[in-house]
């Protein structure tokens, strides 16, 4: 039935049940609009035995048997096509197996590991936990080896996790690689970090045929940061899956300014903070919700206790998406002072629960979101003043309310799959 | 002839549950009933009730020459009445021996005397009440939260008309000197202080069954002649401590009951020593000398000042914001609010949001409930913004003169149940 279709293998790290983030998020909902419009095998190191997907075939390293996997063409030695050189990323201290044995080795080179020791780095609850190299590489072994016995035209990476079953697989096979980069290292650790992972990202971003950042801000960031031209990517901007929003009644009088995202640097904790305090200074009667934990969770609640806002600074810690679309429901602005955000699906989320946004001009989803109000992260003053207006000024707030519910029709997976099924044409891959 | 006098603290906060930023406006339930009862037995058994029988034996051995003093929070005496009325029974029976003085301090563990003197004065008067209620005593002498000490306290404090205060002997302010006299305030007229002699108190308190320290184990012979070595150069010998010293910081298995069993015969043994309570000591001997604690003293920590409880912003931010409430809640006139906001004034939750993390953490982190500072702190905070607003809507309604309405406002958890527990009396 789907024997008209183009065959994309994709490569996928984070995926339902084990989600840390948005990509997780992304690549479920991304996959499913395409499978409409290719045929999509989708391999990823973990899935839930029971969880199956409409017009797909969801491949979980950790379903897979011993016995079938040894008797798969075993490739692992495909040399890569560059030389990068690792160090086991082992930096947890109750994590002690093995460390010698690998202390030092060329990537691509991999020892002699049997297919049961392969799939069972796969044996875990956490998929960043222990040595993340080395999944990665053994992700990398196990996919060349599946890759090798099924047809398919176009190899679809996610991020810096796959691209190096990504590189493997275009060697063994020749299919054009696609890498759909969904955040960078810079953003998450810094444009000055250029360590391992960073350097994976610019090889292989080098080798890959075709670049889909999810904005045109990550784009840029490619191209300021690995020195890759804009003529090699096709920006695709993120969905948003449709959400049954509503209403709640806040329980308690004054009105809610709402955060939501891992407390880490990238996601600007501290401006939350500095805003949030401008907001009181002027405006005693605002609280503002930070929903999510991180290494910054300490730090931003002493400051906000030594600024003496500890009555109006409120920090959730984790929370279930239930609990999450809650607090969306009884919040009056949505804040994310991100400094440096790929996407940001959380503001779109926002959006559909017709809260009006406050977010930085370092993010993906402003450049789709036009009915937001938009700030440089750093400018905590004039997003303390956007808010105080969203708050007292009812026209302004139906207004940008309004407008972004406009926008919110072109923010779909389906346009996204189609995009990328398109440029997969533009480009002749299929 | 120099005398032993023994203080015993004994103190349970309410401790509050993980009311999360949801409960806000949802529940008004805040302690976590089901731990603080669980506390409750645990020390009752393993302390309380033991250690309360072992005094009354040692009292009628002795024939009265063994005295002792208490003092019991007000909230620990309401956790008695609720869950343990046989522990309460039992610190009656030893306050009808005679033997027994039962000590002054604010009813709820508060650092009430640094943030409200009015706060700090009703609830003296209203742990004052209790102990005539329950002890038949009318308290003189006094001890603040956790030793907490200075001199203007002093001179308050006999203003208040008690005749003795405890506080802790602080080397830097004794300054060679010894705690084991009666001293003066520099601010008080004729109050007397009792100083802690921390050393001998410890010894029993901290470093019992400590197998690191050289002079481990402690037997009753060595204590009783370092006791004896204070004859000439002293009056009052003041070991005060935690009363759940007794089985539960020592447990049974170290021995610590078989050294109390034997420690006041052996010293009675020495003709020139003898126990004293606190207000008799007062009585016995004159001051020698005069002490001088301009900044806040306490027992706590290695630091012996304020710093277990407000050395971080988070312990002041929040401290600050419930006494903040203080004229509402006494305006409002709704006994269940007065109560919630009493019992959040205990010193314990500020003490859990304490990040000294040294020797000190140790102590801070085992009898914490949560698993964090941060925690203790969010959980509080959360607390904190549920009790303002409902205490907000009440002052609204009655400022607009809508009595009926601000009569419905009431701490009343959704299904209608009133938060348990009205004070024990009213002051």
């Amino acid at each position: 039935m789907k024997n008209n279709l183009p065959k994309v293998l994709m490569l996928g790290w984070e995926f339902p049940p084990i989600i840390n983030g948005g990509l997780g998020v992304a690549c479920h909902d991304l996959s499913s609009a395409m499978s409409e419009i290719a045929d999509i095998t989708m391999v990823v190191p973990k899935t839930s035995p029971g969880f199956k997907m409409k017009n797909m075939n969801l491949v979980g390293i950790n379903n897979i048997d011993v016995n079938t996997f040894d008797s798969l063409p075993q490739n692992f030695h495909t040399p890569l096509p560059f030389k990068l050189h690792s160090v086991p990323a082992d930096i947890n201290p109750y994590y002690s197996q093995n460390n010698s044995e690998h202390s030092s080795q060329f990537m691509g080179g991999t020892k002699n590991t049997t297919g049961k020791e392969k799939l069972e780095a796969f044996n875990i609850d956490s998929l960043y936990g222990g040595d993340v190299i080395h999944k990665v590489m053994q992700y990398a072994d196990i996919t060349a080896s599946i890759a090798s016995t099924m047809p398919f035209d176009v190899i679809h990476a996610h991020d810096w996790m796959t691209m190096l079953a990504g590189i493997k697989i275009k060697e063994q096979t020749g299919k054009p690689l696609v890498m759909h980069i969904h955040s960078l290292e810079v953003d998450r650790s810094g444009p000055d970090n250029r360590g391992w992972v960073y350097q994976l990202e610019k090889k292989g971003m080098e080798f890959a045929d075709l670049l889909m950042p999810v904005s045109q801000f990550t784009a840029n960031n490619i191209t300021k940061h690995y020195g890759i031209a804009q003529d090699k990517m096709k920006v695709v901007h993120n969905g948003s899956m449709h959400i049954q929003s509503f209403k709640s009644e806040r329980k308690f009088r004054e009105k809610t300014v709402l955060f939501v995202g891992r407390l880490t640097r990238q996601k600007g904790p501290e401006k939350f903070l500095d805003i949030a305090t401008r907001v009181l200074d002027v405006n005693p009667d605002v609280r503002f919700v930070m929903a999510g934990v991180g290494d910054y969770l300490q730090n931003v609640l002493e400051k906000s206790s030594y600024r003496h806002i500890g009555n109006r600074f409120h920090m959730t810690g984790f929370l279930n998406q239930e609990k999450l679309r809650y607090l969306f429901s009884v919040s009056d602005v949505y804040c994310m002072p991100s400094v440096s955000e790929p996407f940001g699906l959380s503001a779109v989320e926002a959006a559909h629960f017709g809260i009006p946004c406050v977010i930085s001009k370092q993010s993906g989803v402003a450049e789709v979101l036009s009915g937001a109000l938009k700030f440089d992260f750093w400018d905590d003053k004039k997003a303390a003043g956007y808010i105080l207006n969203l708050l007292n000024d009812d026209v302004l707030r139906r207004k940008v309310v309004s407008d972004a519910s406009t926008n919110l029709k072109n923010i779909t997976w389906d346009i996204s799959a189609r995009k990328i099924v398109d440029a997969y044409a533009e480009k002749q891959f299929i | 002839m120099p005398s032993v006098c023994f203080y015993f603290q004994v103190h349970q906060p309410f401790r509050i549950k993980d009311y999360s930023f949801f409960d806000i406006g949802q529940s008004h339930l805040y302690e976590d009933d089901k731990k603080n009862e669980e506390i409750l037995n645990k020390v009752a058994e393993k302390c309380y009730l033991k250690t309360n029988r072992k005094m009354l034996d040692l009292i009628h051995r002795h024939n009265g020459k063994f005295r002792i003093s208490y003092s019991i929070s007000g909230t620990a005496i309401e956790q008695f009445e609720k869950y343990r009325p046989d522990v309460l029974q039992s610190f009656i029976d030893l306050a009808n021996t005679g033997c027994v003085e039962f000590l002054s301090e604010t009813y709820s563990h508060s650092l009430s005397f640094i943030y409200s003197k009015d706060e700090f004065v009703r609830q003296v008067n209203k742990h004052a009440a209790m102990i005539k209620k329950y002890f038949n005593q009318v308290p003189k002498v006094f001890r603040n939260t956790e030793l907490i000490f200075n001199n203007e306290l002093a001179a308050f404090i006999e203003g208040m008309g008690y005749k003795g205060i405890i506080c802790e002997g602080v080397d830097r302010i004794l300054n060679g000197r010894t705690p084991n006299y009666l001293y003066n305030s520099v601010s008080g007229k004729n109050i007397k202080l009792l100083l802690k002699n921390y050393r001998l108190s410890d010894d029993i308190a901290f470093r019992f069954s400590d197998k690191g320290w050289a002079e481990f184990p402690l037997t009753v012979d060595k204590y009783k002649k370092w006791v004896y070595d204070v004859a000439g150069n002293g009056e009052t010998i003041n070991l005060f401590m935690d009363y759940e010293t007794f089985g539960e910081h020592q447990w049974e298995s170290t021995g610590i009951f078989d050294f109390l069993d034997h420690l006041p015969g052996a010293i009675l043994e020495h003709p020139d020593f003898n126990f004293k309570t606190p207000s008799e000591v007062i009585d016995a001997y004159p001051a020698r000398d005069t002490y001088d604690a301009h900044n806040f003293t306490s027992w706590a920590d290695m630091e012996r000042d304020l710093s277990a409880w407000l050395s971080n912003s988070m312990q002041k931010e929040s401290i600050k914001r419930i006494y903040s409430l203080e004229q509402d809640v006494k305006a409002c006139n709704d006994p269940d609010i007065l109560n919630v906001w009493e019992r959040l004034q205990t010193s314990d939750h500020y003490y859990y949001m304490c990040t000294k993390f040294w020797n000190d953490g140790d102590v801070h982190k085992y009898f914490s409930p949560f698993e964090s500072p941060y925690d203790a702190y969010m959980f509080f905070m959360n607390v904190f913004s549920d009790l303002e607003c409902v205490l907000k809507r009440k002052m609204a309604a009655l400022n607009t003169g809508d009595v009926e309405n601000a009569k419905r406002i009431r701490l009343q958890s959704n299904d209608g149940e009133l938060i348990k527990d009205q004070p024990a009396l009213s002051s």
